[in-house]
């Protein structure tokens, strides 16, 4: 029968047995799905967004509050913890009842779907797009005598815009209502989107109240680490902070920071293996080598593991555009050179049909930019790399072979 | 290559490489065929791609032997198909029933259900069920797309997942495509499943020439006909290998070339006779009927007449099918146009005004080298103000700049004679280009006495 010729992932059946040993302990902590209780290096932001969202639901208002900040820096963690803090103390009796709804935009397969999902999550009644936003419009507008505060998290929120921004704009309008108790809180990756995508009237609506969640600094990233870590050794002293300061360096993502520990660990582990350490530790060198496994482009890898004649065609688009000075060639051009360097280095020349063969190969695996093959001989090649990376792993290649 | 590869149409002990009699001179692509097919329930692989000239017998080739060994098909021209939906219900509507059909039996699909299918996922899944369910279960299903250079403008998935048919349904499936170019123009986006390429290479003459001899009519003596080919192939030769044209020329002529055999005016072996009667008439009908400017049945009724009565002189060549019947100023605005396009524009006061400047020794040494060069290049494009001032300094007469004379103007741009390249109105300037040919506008001048030769550049 017809086998797959395609690379699959091996299937695992079943879940992990619990963890067994320190590393696997760690590990499971380590998980960016294994969200502590406590958030380190958050507690500012946590007591700014928890003041806000208490006030407006104990005087009975309605507001908005905008947070922006790159990814993994913790913004629907901490707003996440705000309101199990807040439902908490609800049930304990120290707060007026209030509803929580959560809406992301990745989530939606159409952002005025947004309306059919508050419905939802507020009434149980399932309805269109369009008279969802009706239904919405009078609960906020006119509200019951007796209607309990909402709040609206709205994650992702770049993705709810429409050309119209009607979303958006209601989104944010419900809560200017005198008698709506609507509390938004919209997350979004960029500080400026406010200005850059919304109209004014939505901007204006959105209000002032803003809050940016800056990048992990490498001292807080250490902390983040060190806090899951409570309790176990498996980290030298330096180790997390080498991660740490590695991940500071580039983004400052708290989640990049522990899938490299995570990583470590799990070289740790082979390590011992092979060298039979009972109590292994994680040391600089895996953290090291987890960084370089995951900071590193494949590229350069690549590139050296091509055939002779594709590192070839390589060297011939680098020499085609040191003579031309243009980072394009058309497909003839390139051939020409290919054959002149086959003359040169005493190997067969292929054929138009070969080469074209190898530069759509290098195409689709994208260290070409490369045009669709109808246009043949006019396609225009451009490289994907830079020409240093070209020539800094073709010349490595040629000093291991000889 | 071995044959005993081929498949099992098992009576036959060594496959018939000319299947049947039905394909000549195509040994070597049946042999390959037939050893990549092996036996029936053999993994053939997944994607062939078969290519050649026009009328190389791709499709003959590649039908006769599915049919002759009765293997599963399905044969799909991809012209048919204008969307993926056509393609898809075609295929699953035309798995053939059992292993014994060697066509598709389209009968029964009045009782079965029509299966609707509009995208390639629940196409593979469909595919993948009914395919199974079939009797003819782990035989080899050859899918045939002709002409298959139309799926690259179909949709992206199209072609990268019927390569991978095989792979994607899990079943014995082999996709073959059928096409006139190669396959690296085929090639877009990111990875395909490469798929094996045949070349069908162009016909020799000699090739031409058994495969011709074939059609000989019953009352014809074969050797006679065979000389009769080789005088077409002698002629049409230069111009045309494509197999289809040749035969069709030769099938249109041979009447009169068989005439002064059935009239008794020469022999069958008077062979100098025969090509002397038949030369010029082929010459005539390579130019008149292979580029269609008579249709096979007027060039029938021709040759008829001119049998008949072979005195008179048809007239075989029409030259008039550049004569387009155009009101008076029309005409005049149409040369014009010509004139306005094909001239350089500083050159105008020269040829219209009245005082025109003198011209100077050096001028006329840039003319030389400039010389043709207008008529090479094509067309420019000219302001509707030039054509104007074109169109008054050659008519004759005084002609009032009515709404009839700009009315012309957009009906010769409706016919295409000329054509607006922008501005939609009188007020934005439109500029336009003149399309039609030399002669075209020699044969309009001279039907209103102009000497339009006299008023071009190029040819002063």
């Amino acid at each position: 029968r017809a086998s797959s010729r395609t690379p699959q992932i091996p299937s695992r059946s079943g879940p992990k047995a619990t963890p067994g040993n320190d590393l696997e302990e760690a590990r499971a902590r380590l998980h960016v799905s294994a969200v502590p209780d406590s958030l380190p290096c958050r507690e500012k932001e946590f007591s700014d967004i928890f003041g806000f969202v208490e006030s407006k639901i104990l005087d009975g208002t309605g507001g908005c509050m905008y947070i922006s900040g790159v990814p993994g820096t913790g913004k629907t963690a901490t707003v996440k913890e705000v309101v199990n803090i807040l439902q908490s103390e609800r049930d304990e009796g120290n707060l007026a009842d209030f509803t929580f709804i959560e809406v992301n935009g990745m989530r939606l397969t159409e952002p005025r779907q947004a309306y059919v999902e508050i419905l939802k999550a507020l009434t149980g009644q399932k309805a269109t797009a369009e008279h969802a936003s009706n239904l919405l419009n009078k609960m906020f507008t006119s509200p019951g005598p007796r209607s309990v505060p909402v709040v609206l998290l709205v994650d992702e929120l770049d993705l709810l815009w429409t050309r119209k921004q009607d979303v958006m704009y209601n989104i944010f309008d419900w809560p200017t209502k005198e008698k709506a108790k609507l509390i938004v809180l919209a997350v979004a990756n960029t500080m400026d989107l406010p200005e850059r995508m919304m109209m004014k009237r939505v901007a204006s609506r959105l209000g002032l109240t803003r809050m940016t969640f800056q990048p992990y600094t490498f001292r807080q990233l250490e902390e983040i680490v060190a806090s899951r870590m409570k309790g176990l050794r498996v980290f030298d002293g330096d180790a997390i902070q080498l991660a740490a300061r590695k991940v500071a360096a580039v983004s400052g993502d708290a989640r990049r920071a522990l899938d490299i520990c995570r990583r470590s660990t799990e070289i740790a582990e082979l390590r011992s293996e092979e060298e039979n350490i009972d109590s292994p530790m994680v040391t600089m060198g895996d953290i090291n080598k987890a960084v370089e496994e995951m900071f590193c482009s494949p590229k350069i890898v690549a590139i050296k593991n091509l055939s002779v004649q594709e590192q070839m065609f390589l060297k011939a688009i680098v020499a085609e555009y040191q003579r031309a000075g243009i980072e394009e060639a058309e497909f003839k051009k390139l051939y020409d050179q290919h054959l002149t360097l086959c003359r040169f280095e005493g190997v067969h020349a292929p054929t138009m049909t070969e080469l074209a063969a190898m530069c759509y190969r290098l195409g689709s695996i994208r260290l070409l930019l490369i045009e669709a093959g109808r246009l043949d001989l006019c396609m225009r090649v451009r490289l994907n790399v830079s020409q240093d990376d070209v020539m800094y792993a073709l010349r490595e290649d040629e000093g291991n072979r000889s | 290559m071995e044959i005993d590869l081929a498949p099992e149409p098992p009576s036959e002990g060594v496959a018939d490489l000319t299947l049947g009699s039905q394909v000549r001179c195509r040994k070597y692509q049946v042999q390959t065929l037939l050893s990549l097919f092996g036996q029936r329930q053999h993994m053939t692989p997944g994607a062939l791609f078969v290519y050649g000239h026009t009328a190389t017998g791709k499709s003959l080739v590649v039908q006769t032997l599915l049919s002759y060994h009765k293997l599963p098909h399905i044969l799909i021209n991809c012209v048919e198909c204008s969307s993926p939906r056509v393609l898809f219900e075609h295929i699953l509507n035309n798995i053939p029933q059992n292993p014994d059909a060697d066509i598709p039996d389209c009968d029964d699909d009045d009782e079965e259900e029509y299966i609707q299918c509009d995208d390639m996922t629940s196409f593979v899944r469909q595919l993948t069920n009914i395919v199974s369910e079939k009797p003819f279960g782990e035989q080899t299903l050859y899918i045939v797309l002709d002409k298959a250079e139309r799926l690259r403008d179909s949709h992206i998935f199209m072609l990268p997942a019927l390569l991978r048919l095989q792979e994607l349904t899990g079943l014995n499936i082999c996709t073959i495509l059928i096409s006139e170019i190669v396959w690296e123009k085929f090639r877009f986006g990111t990875g395909f499943n490469e798929p094996y390429c045949l070349h069908f290479p162009d016909y020799s003459r000699h090739e031409l020439m058994e495969i011709m001899c074939l059609d000989s009519p019953s009352t014809c003596d074969k050797e006679l006909y065979s000389m009769y080919i080789n005088i077409v192939l002698s002629v049409f030769h230069m111009v045309c290998r494509d197999l289809r044209e040749l035969r069709h020329l030769a099938k249109l002529n041979f009447p009169y070339f068989i005439e002064p055999v059935l009239s008794g005016e020469a022999d069958a072996t008077q062979t100098r006779k025969l090509w002397r009667n038949i030369e010029p008439h082929l010459k005539k009908a390579l130019k008149s009927v292979y580029l269609r400017e008579v249709s096979s049945q007027q060039w029938e009724k021709m040759q008829q007449a001119e049998l008949e009565n072979p005195d008179l002189e048809q007239t075989l060549t029409p030259s008039h099918r550049c004569q387009v019947e155009l009101p008076y100023y029309s005409k005049f605005l149409l040369i014009a146009a010509y004139l306005a396009s094909y001239n350089p524009m500083k050159y105008d006061r020269r040829f219209f005004a009245k005082n025109a400047g003198k011209v100077s020794k050096r001028s006329k040494l840039v003319k030389k080298n400039e010389r043709a060069s207008n008529h090479l290049l094509g067309p420019k494009v000219f302001p509707i103000d030039r054509l104007m001032a074109i169109f008054y300094s050659i008519v004759e007469g005084k002609v009032v700049p009515s709404a009839h004379i700009y009315v012309q103007i957009s009906s010769l741009v409706s016919l295409h004679l000329l054509s607006q390249v922008k501005g939609e109105d009188r007020i934005g300037m439109p500029k336009y280009k003149c399309l039609i040919t030399l002669d075209f506008i020699r044969s309009i001048a001279r039907t209103v006495q102009f000497d339009v030769m006299r008023y071009l550049y190029d040819f002063l």
